[in-house]
């Protein structure tokens, strides 16, 4: 993609915030933060979990009010009063999750809330449905005005969200992790409209975990950390190494810890022919004892549904599982965790927590049995031991053991799910996406305790679409495509290049070759 | 496991946080409570004969079935349920006990007859929720309308008296002095067990963790290998079970059976659960909160009718307290 911009001399000052801070109960969450934004520019902000970008963001769009501090917009200062009073300002923000509403059509969303009426006060659906129209122009989209939202896939949904911004003139632009629910295309087809809307002026705060796709779009770069901004750097003048330390604070030397695990040839896990009518189609595999077997494939091309047949999730056509040598039946969660298996979510908030319970309560959620075995009496004691082991050994950062989940960080959610798993003394953990949403430090952290797991005789299955994560962390990779299997390598003698090529469906090496499989 | 290590472990001990997790909760009962206390001593200075022994009891053991109904219900709101049927439940199993009691068979086994068909009752709705995976305001709408017309159609809408001895749960009591203590009743006994019962049940059973589980993520809760409908099916099985005992006390303070008594009553133990800090939305809620809730409105019934205050001006203010409970948590959850 062309870096070059149409106005190169976008530098005028949209958006100049002095010494913001804003503190919550028990918190600093910004300290005397600065920061700017010109016209034309795509500004990254980055920076881990709890380090204020959001704060900084909700007080940019109304949300919040800072406590202390200045901010200038458009050369005057202002303090924004609610969401609504940034919108009319000009400041857009898409969100993670979308604020659209999935029954009503495209058109109706973009204009909520100031729809066009005809003489008689009624909906003039007609001027709304041309308006749609040229406002997705302009961003390239060819897209129905009158589709109903939900049919859409998400990308296009957020294609709406931002038209439905470019339509309220938005000058400023903030969009929190817009890349964390798009394929590779889809991606594309966001900075292609990223670009666009650079090019007429806009200024875009844009925030990101994947450092990787920075280099696509961003002019200049902000890291906070711990509620201060550390730096703002143009792009082109700073490593990504140094990105990731002055993130961190500390120097990571590797992305991935060293290896500790070593596969046993002990079968711990076969997988044998399971068929999901239309999803899964005939997949088998075996996991070792000790092994960190990786799951690789496109979007789509059935990981997670994987991941729910063999945990019982999800009802199978056929197929058999056996663990350590014995057949098991697998209907239901309930008996995939008597078996031994352990599940954790790629959505951890909607699958793996209840956020407004206690960290305790969700340690021992999948076996409350444990600590309540006279008569189904809980015993609080034996619950607070074993958080209080968990969140001794898995370093989960909390203020009491009673603490609400919802408070926690997601490095540390994600930990309490992990506890949760290692309570009921699963042997074989499948874990999808177990670094997304955390921030880098954590991510580590989680990492070395994947090694430190498989080290101690565990079986790991880790879903993962990011494939440095693959090579850096399992000793071998299914790559599914298309709800098959297309081939199992050995880590240490593939590349990236060829998973992809196993997961575009351009190469397959189990067909009619089950002995493929290299351990 | 103990050796996983981990990066920038905190050192710190981690203390249990047991009184620090439930101060909040301790602050939402406390300010109930003194709710409670505050309309208590208002009707105390300026109603006569609010402050008695007398009318102190039985405001109690007027209070006594709704609060039932209301612990049964919140057990069902806690999973993010509800109970319509409440209302119709009591008529019909405190009809049911009566035609047993009538009918010659023991009056403790018309009693455990009545109690059954609560839990029937309460079975039923729980499997159309989860079998059926019917909304639980639709499925237990649809039995409001089918139990109450279950009951006038066996009585054919008329009152059967029941035999004497019937009448001495909801009218009798231990301790009773005559003049000068009239005793505690039956249904206050009753009351007070189911309570203490139901809180444990709620607070420190395996059960109970699973209502709040469910309730606050019940795809959580399946993936964590817990028998969502299960826990549902049960739930309903409590809300049928205190519905069946408030009617058959209900019928035995009348000593008759009344066919088409009990309607509205789920919205008061609804209301009563409420008050005391349920959440309709799910995942929380207490036995102590919904037994506070149900003696606000109790209070609140008897001091007004003893300042003159007709049926339908307590109408008014119950429905403001409702309204104020839940607007008032509302804001106070806000930031």
């Amino acid at each position: 993609m062309n870096r070059g911009r149409a106005g190169a001399t976008a530098t005028e000052i949209i958006l100049k915030v002095e010494n913001v801070s804003k503190s919550f109960p028990g918190v600093k969450a910004l300290d005397q933060v600065s920061f700017d934004l010109r016209r034309g520019e795509v500004h990254a902000l980055v920076g881990e979990n709890g380090a204020g970008k959001s704060t900084l963001m909700k007080i940019l769009s109304g949300v919040y009010q800072a406590d202390e501090g200045v901010i200038h917009y458009k050369g005057s200062p202002v303090k924004f009063r609610d969401a609504t009073h940034a919108r009319d300002a000009g400041i857009g923000i898409i969100y993670q999750e979308l604020n659209l509403i999935p029954h009503l059509s495209v058109a109706a969303n973009i204009f909520i809330g100031r729809e066009p009426l005809t003489r008689f006060h009624t909906l003039d659906e007609k001027k709304m449905n041309a308006d749609a129209v040229a406002i997705l122009a302009r961003l390239n989209l060819n897209l129905d005005p009158t589709v109903i939202l939900r049919d859409l896939p998400v990308s296009k949904q957020q294609m709406v969200e931002i038209a439905k911004s470019i339509s309220l003139d938005s000058e400023m632009l903030i969009m929190d992790e817009p890349t964390s629910a798009l394929t590779e295309s889809e991606i594309d087809e966001l900075f292609t409209v990223i670009h666009s809307l650079r090019n007429r002026g806009v200024a875009i705060i844009y925030i990101s975990h994947r450092l990787e796709e920075l280099k696509h779009i961003v002019d200049r770069i902000s890291i906070f950390r711990d509620g201060r901004s550390v730096s703002t750097d143009d792009y082109a003048s700073i490593t990504m190494d140094e990105i990731v330390n002055r993130m961190v604070g500390r120097t990571l030397e590797n992305k991935f810890p060293p290896k500790r695990n070593a596969p046993t040839g002990e079968k711990l896990l076969e997988v044998k022919n399971i068929v999901r009518a239309g999803v899964l189609h005939d997949i088998s595999f075996d996991l070792y004892r000790g092994e960190v077997l990786g799951v690789s494939g496109l979007m789509g091309a059935g990981r997670s549904e994987l991941a729910r047949a063999i945990f019982g999730a999800d009802p199978i056509d056929s197929g058999d599982l056996t663990i350590e040598g014995r057949r098991v039946s697998v209907k239901t969660p309930a008996d995939a965790i008597g078996a031994g298996i352990a599940y954790l979510s790629e959505n951890r908030k909607e699958e793996g927590l209840a956020v407004k319970m206690q960290l305790s309560e969700n340690v021992t959620m999948a076996n409350v049995p444990e600590i309540s075995k006279r008569f189904g009496i809980l015993s609080r004691k034996q619950e607070m031991d074993a958080a209080a082991h968990y969140v001794h050994d898995l370093g989960i950062r909390t203020p009491t053991l009673a603490q609400v989940v919802n408070n926690l960080s997601g490095g540390n959610q994600q930990k309490v799910v992990v506890a949760k798993w290692l309570f009921c003394n699963s042997k074989v953990l499948i874990l999808d996406e177990p670094t997304r949403g955390i921030d880098v430090g954590a991510k580590y952290e989680i990492y070395e305790l994947i090694n430190a797991l498989a080290n101690e005789g565990a079986g790991i299955i880790m879903i993962s679409s990011e494939l440095p994560e693959i090579l850096g962390m399992t000793d071998r990779v299914l790559v599914l495509h298309e709800g098959r299997l297309a081939g199992t390598l050995s880590t240490g003698e593939t590349t990236q290049e060829e998973i992809l090529n196993y997961a575009a469906g351009l190469m397959n090496r189990s067909e009619g070759n089950p002995s493929g499989e290299r351990t | 496991m103990s050796q996983i290590t981990t990066k920038d472990r905190s050192d710190s001990p981690i203390e249990s946080g047991a009184t620090k997790s439930r101060s909040r909760t301790a602050v939402d009962r406390f300010l109930t409570t003194g709710a409670l206390v505050v309309l208590f001593t208002i009707f105390s200075i300026t109603a006569n004969n609010f402050f008695t022994l007398r009318s102190v009891l039985s405001l109690i053991l007027q209070t006594s079935t709704v609060t039932l109904m209301g612990i049964g219900v919140t057990f069902i709101i806690i999973t993010g349920g509800i109970d319509l049927s409440i209302g119709s439940v009591i008529a019909l199993t405190g009809t049911i006990a009566v035609m047993a009691a009538d009918a010659n068979i023991p009056i403790w086994l018309s009693m455990v007859l009545g109690l059954a068909t609560g839990v029937v009752c309460g079975a039923v709705n729980g499997l159309l929720v989860t079998r059926l995976k019917l909304p639980p305001f639709i499925a237990t709408l649809g039995m409001m309308m089918v139990v109450r017309g279950l009951v006038l159609t066996i009585t054919n809408a008329n009152s059967r008296p029941a035999p004497e001895a019937f009448g001495t749960l909801g009218n009798g009591s231990v301790f009773s002095y005559g003049q000068k203590f009239p005793g505690i009743a039956f249904p206050v006994i009753i009351m007070i067990a189911a309570a203490f019962i139901f809180h444990f049940i709620l607070r420190w059973m395996r059960i109970g963790r699973y209502t709040y589980a469910v309730g606050s993520n019940e795809e959580a809760a399946r993936l964590s290998g817990i028998n969502v409908n299960r826990v549902k099916i049960i739930t309903y099985v409590i809300g049928g079970f205190l519905s069946a005992l408030s009617g058959i006390i209900l019928a035995s303070r009348m000593v008759t059976s009344q066919p088409n008594g009990g309607i509205g009553y789920e919205l008061n133990a609804i209301a009563a659960a409420v008050i005391g800090g349920t959440s309709l939305m799910g995942g929380s809620g207490t036995v102590a909160g919904t037994v506070i809730g149900s003696f606000i409105m109790g209070v609140l019934t008897v001091g007004l009718t003893m300042q003159g205050a007709n049926y339908f001006m307590q109408q008014i203010v119950i429905g403001v307290v409702v309204i104020g409970a839940v607007a008032f948590d509302q804001l106070r959850s806000g930031r």
